[in-house]
């Protein structure tokens, strides 16, 4: 049994139908990245995770479904969701910010605020700095931070490399990884940028308008001619 | 942040001054004063919903005015004394602010805003066409019961009101819930995928802005003594509240109370020169031009100007 099931899904927005069908596996300390073009539904799997659409089908955590449960509900099951880093709250502090995403781990929230300080140490020299004057990569780091002081064992982060420098996304890579090998924390990626999801994942799962097209490890993917072609560019 | 000394000088330095206002400033000054307070104590309310959450209410009238009406009613009808109507008076406007808080759960942005327009407007068709005999109809009630007379005493009584419900505002959004008000203003969805539930979030600002509202509307009807709903549930009364909250500076405590003084003061200093509603376009334009230069009104140009100054003075110094 894997880590993270997801079996069949559809979601939908309204009557629209944004994932058709959908299976993935995930291990237990595995970093996995789900690859797609604008609209392919990248998003709107992370948003399914969370209870934040309508579903059909079933998502498990370490066995237990989380199909129908609130947010909030999933948030205590352990996943942690870090959204495209526009989606912080920009006239808020760093620290704020951080605050907020533990409301559901308050006893372990000194803990975890120490965990993102020691993996970020710019966003503790720049704890009350308000993130609307921040940089790109800063708010990625605070997006990050967010998901982490709920005590995920399940980490989801949409497009983490989106709009940023070429260095800004190897950080964030080394981040990732440094938290994946440190802390064993399994991960789920979506990425536009194949090639950065190639290097950082060990499994890829290629969406294209709303549906699995291909799923493989990175070695696998790597070799397949027309894949290469539409995604890496080579 | 934490609370500096700065801070709490700052806040003593003012109360002392505005009790010992009383011996400075003549009686009709300190009417004036009197409704600043009052417009300060709906002002916070409007902010605390609508400046933190970001749901803008257009029907705060509507909150404001179940509290007055219920109170004077009880009192004036029914001869409840006025430490019974008050309480039961807010109470009916936090079950009124729960029917205030249902569009919430479905809409947003400019719909929520027109709603809560509406709400305002069917109050003011409800009370002169249902059960007139009990809200007076159109022309409302008068010499309903006063809690105290006299300017002074009004005066320290409405300060006293405004000052305790800054304050206790002032460390309710200290805590962990105004954090998570301030965030839902800022990404409702992300709140939501931090693990909040934001529907309970929503009824708490909700709740807490009925019961300022609920609160000061019955403590302004008894210190008016009358009450009309002309008066009330009345376009330039509902902006009176909004403006002085933005033009202070919204999601501070301390702007609302700014701006609710200086726009008292403004519309009063005008009235000799502008008697008519001419006066309403000046402030209209002085919070257009205060929004172009700075949005978050000005509480924050006056924080600018005093680091812009002790910045000068630092760079004077040896």
């Amino acid at each position: 049994m894997a880590f993270l099931e997801i079996e069949g899904l559809s979601a939908y927005y309204g009557k629209a139908r944004a994932l058709h069908n959908v299976d993935i596996a995930v291990e237990k300390g595995e970093i996995v990245a789900v690859v797609g073009a604008n609209g392919a539904g990248k998003s709107t799997l992370l948003d399914s995770i969370m209870g934040l659409t309508t579903i059909k089908g079933d998502i498990r955590l370490g066995g237990d479904s989380l199909a129908g449960l609130s947010s909030r509900a999933i948030v205590e099951q352990g996943v942690g969701y870090a959204p495209e880093r526009f989606n912080l709250f920009p006239y808020m502090s760093v620290l704020d910010n951080l605050l907020v995403g533990a409301f559901t781990a308050r006893e372990e929230a000194d803990r975890n605020l120490q965990l993102v300080f020691d993996l970020f140490p710019r966003l503790a020299e720049r704890r009350s700095q308000e993130t609307y004057t921040q940089s790109g990569g800063e708010r990625q780091m605070v997006s990050l931070g967010r998901a982490l002081m709920t005590g995920p064992s399940l980490l989801l982060v949409d497009e983490p490399t989106i709009g940023l420098a070429p260095k800004v996304c190897l950080d964030i890579a080394e981040s990732l990884r440094r938290l994946n090998g440190e802390t064993g924390l399994t991960i789920v990626i979506t990425e536009q940028n194949a090639n950065f999801a190639m290097s950082l994942a060990s499994h890829l799962h290629i969406l294209e308008t709303g549906e699995l097209k291909m799923s493989g490890t990175a070695e696998e993917l790597g070799s397949d001619e027309e894949l290469n072609k539409a995604y890496f560019g080579h | 942040m934490g609370i500096r000394w700065q801070h709490i000088a700052l806040w003593l330095a003012f109360i002392v001054f505005m009790l010992a206002l009383p011996e400075l400033v003549s009686k009709g000054t300190l009417r004036t004063i009197i409704f600043a307070n009052f417009l300060a104590i709906f002002a916070i309310s409007w902010d605390v919903l609508s400046g933190r959450t970001g749901y803008i209410s257009f029907g705060h009238p509507f909150l404001v005015g179940i509290g007055a009406y219920t109170s004077a009613i009880l009192s004036y009808r029914f001869g409840f004394p006025i430490a019974a109507s008050i309480p039961l008076a807010v109470i009916a406007t936090m079950i009124g602010g729960t029917l205030f808080f249902l569009p919430a759960l479905r809409i947003r942005g400019s719909y929520f805003a027109l709603v809560t327009l509406a709400f305002m407007e069917l109050m003011y068709q409800l009370v002169q066409v249902i059960r007139p005999d009990l809200t007076g109809g159109t022309r409302g009630m008068s010499g309903i019961e006063t809690i105290t007379r006299g300017a002074v005493n009004n005066y320290y009584l409405s300060f006293s009101l405004m000052i305790i419900i800054a304050l206790a505002m002032w460390l309710v959004m200290k805590t962990r819930l105004g954090t998570a008000l301030s965030a839902i203003g800022m990404n409702e969805e992300s709140v939501r995928g931090s693990g909040l539930d934001t529907t309970k979030l929503k009824l708490a600002a909700f709740m807490i802005a009925a019961f300022i509202a609920g609160l000061g509307g019955a403590f302004y009807v008894h210190y008016l003594g009358s009450i009309a709903p002309r008066a009330l549930f009345d376009i330039n009364f509902l902006f009176t509240i909004i403006v002085a909250a933005l033009i202070g500076g919204a999601s501070t405590i301390i702007g609302p109370m700014i701006g609710a003084f200086f726009l008292t003061f403004l519309l009063e200093y005008l009235r000799p020169v502008l008697p008519g509603a001419e006066r309403y376009f000046i402030y209209g334009g002085i919070a257009l031009i205060l929004y172009m230069y700075q949005p978050k009104g000005i509480y924050e140009v006056a924080k600018q100007g005093w680091s812009r100054l002790r910045a000068a003075r630092a760079g004077a110094g040896p």
